[in-house]
């Protein structure tokens, strides 16, 4: 696999873990289905999983890169498992609405698996890592690539603070509760 | 405190556009380390599992 195809297959990778970021950020504004203090570590989850290849696009295609989205990855998935524990016992409840039969914590665990085995799979193909060293891949790509990859890192970022400041609306400076009900600081009493 | 992790997330790739790769492991680092000590704050009920 060439480092222009791999940076491609980065891009890609990082723009389906911003949908699933995006989608459970809709759900919470649109439907107003606050995250628990769970569901929150599980979208840090994602986004220490997707560091890593968004670490492989503005810099280079690194094997350490690829580490950190696997490391990332399994603590998400840790988080999600945890929760799936929780509720997998019939008559202990669950958490949130369910989206095609599963609830998000069971997505959650089934993308982390996703992540970890497609990191796997790209740290197969060698030649991606024979880029020029200590140059961007970036730069020695095509424009629609390259735009691509901005576009997924970009939007990425402003998922991260957006999250973060949906976090600090909801909890406030400290913990968040178990279960929340509404924005801790949105509220006027 | 909840928000920290997205706000370290949001540094690293910031210092990761800005060509500054320790600086953003480093971020990345701090930020998976928080998680963790959030998740063992969160973790405190016993499973009702019988396996």
């Amino acid at each position: 696999m060439t480092p222009a195809n791999a940076l491609r297959l980065n891009a890609i990778g990082l723009l389906a873990i911003c949908f699933v970021l995006s989608f459970a950020l809709a759900d919470q504004l649109l439907y107003d289905d606050l995250p628990c203090p769970l569901c929150l570590l599980q979208r840090m989850g994602f986004f220490a999983a997707g560091f890593g290849i968004a670490l492989n696009l503005v810099l280079r295609v690194r094997t350490a890169h690829y580490g950190i989205a696997i490391l990332g990855a399994v603590c998400g998935a840790a988080v999600s498992l945890r929760q799936v524990a929780l509720h997998v016992v019939p008559g202990t409840g669950s958490y949130g609405d369910a989206f095609l039969g599963y609830h998000f914590y069971t997505w959650a665990f089934i993308v982390f698996c996703l992540i970890i085995a497609g990191t796997g799979l790209m740290l197969l193909f060698e030649r991606q890592f024979a880029g020029e060293p200590e140059v961007s891949d970036l730069v020695l790509m095509d424009k629609p690539t390259r735009r691509l990859a901005q576009t997924a890192f970009l939007l990425f970022g402003f998922l991260a603070v957006a999250n973060g400041v949906s976090t600090v609306l909801e909890c406030g400076a400290g913990m968040c509760a178990d279960n929340p009900t509404s924005y801790q600081l949105l509220d006027k009493e | 405190m909840m928000s920290l992790p997205f706000f370290l997330f949001a540094c690293g790739l910031g210092a990761a556009w800005s060509d500054w790769r320790n600086m953003a492991m480093g971020f990345w680092f701090a930020g998976l380390v928080t998680l963790l000590v959030l998740f063992r704050f969160h973790a405190t009920e016993v499973l009702n599992i019988g396996l």
